[in-house]
């Protein structure tokens, strides 16, 4: 393992325009009119040879995910194209080359996400249908059985549709108003702290300051709770779900 | 976090950060960028039980019926085919984990 006489490394959070105001845990590289928003950090923590056991570490992977959220909430409103956790230089040449190698591809960026924000929308079934009436004893036989199956399959289909068609309705509402839409996959319920089925799991780009997808939120909400639905809003976030497709470096 | 003016929750009070959608937006979502020190996500067990359960979702959404953007025109193929669950499986692909036509679980 080569290790750099400081035995530090460049954690890389994001891209900034230069000239972004820093903020004290951080330190701004910049080249050609972009920064990249790093902290130097120890290769005891971040270099090849430990960073694979601190990963498996549950409260260390954790916290460095948070702290990487926390590091481009600064940034939020002035705009920032967020990176993946993870990308770390041995020395801050290397990201003033990286930088330069992808100047087109993050001026791109920027211009698209500068002044945006990601809001996300999530949506939860608190009302599910009844459940289905279990088959008595006292049936009057096996056809009785049968039918009462069938209209019980038929009520959960109903009941299901009913949901997609109001969690539908509610991105199609929301998207209308937003700069850019995506639906993502709903969380399992082992990755949340509710007991609730998650059906929404969606994330829009909105401006800076713009009231209007929350205000569309608040009006949808009353409509999604008649299906059984609980809208909830989070962020501002980095524009995460928003970033472009990535590319190769220019050179 | 810095700005939480926004967060609400239709059936009540304020909705704290939730871990699961910062795991969810900083390890799933952001530009890849290899930097020098390359993550090797097989060595990764905790991560990829993570990344697990985000895949696992999928099945689950299909499941309930709450899987309508997956054949949504305008939304299918913009930008799920590059996630999580392509990645898992090349890797996997390439470290013989599965023979390519294996189940998430």
């Amino acid at each position: 393992m080569i290790e750099s006489p400081a035995a530090t490394a460049w954690y890389v959070y994001g891209i900034v325009a230069a000239g972004a105001a820093a903020h004290d845990e951080v330190r701004l590289i910049e080249q050609g009119g972009l920064a990249a928003v790093a902290r130097e950090v120890p290769l005891a923590e971040f270099g090849e040879d430990s960073l694979p056991q601190r990963l498996n570490d549950r409260e260390w992977l954790e916290a460095s995910v948070l702290a990487h959220e926390g590091v481009l909430q600064a940034f939020v409103e002035t705009g920032v194209v967020p990176l993946r956790f993870g990308a770390i230089y041995r020395d801050a040449r290397e990201v003033e080359r990286m930088l330069e190698a992808r100047s087109a591809f993050f001026h791109s960026a920027l211009s698209r996400l500068g002044g945006h924000v990601e809001i996300g929308v999530k949506g939860w079934l608190v009302a599910p249908g009844p459940p289905p009436r279990r088959a008595e004893a006292t049936a009057a036989g096996g056809r009785a059985y049968l039918e009462r199956r069938r209209d019980e399959l038929a009520a959960a289909r109903a009941s299901a549709d009913r949901v997609v068609d109001a969690v539908r309705n509610v991105h199609r509402q929301l998207f209308a108003v937003a700069v850019d839409g995506v639906v993502n996959r709903p969380q399992p319920k082992e990755l949340t702290d509710r007991s609730d089925e998650m059906v929404l799991n969606a994330a829009y780009l909105v401006p800076v300051g713009d009231r209007t997808l929350v205000q569309t939120v608040l009006r949808v909400a009353a409509e999604s709770a008649e299906a059984g639905i609980e809208l909830e809003v989070t962020g501002p976030w980095p524009p995460y779900n928003f970033v472009p497709d990535d590319e190769e470096p220019d050179e | 976090m810095s700005s939480n003016d926004l967060m609400y929750r239709s059936g009540g009070g304020p909705a704290p950060a939730q871990l699961a959608d910062v795991l969810e937006r900083v390890l799933d979502k952001g530009i890849v960028i290899a930097g020098d020190i390359q993550i090797n996500l097989l060595e990764i067990e905790l991560l990829t039980v993570r990344l697990r359960l985000l895949i696992a979702s999928a099945d689950k959404a299909r499941e309930m019926g709450i899987d309508w953007w997956e054949g949504d025109p305008f939304l299918a193929g913009r930008r799920h085919r590059r996630g999580l669950e392509s990645r898992l499986k090349r890797l996997e692909q390439a470290s013989g984990l599965t023979d390519g036509d294996g189940d998430d679980e």
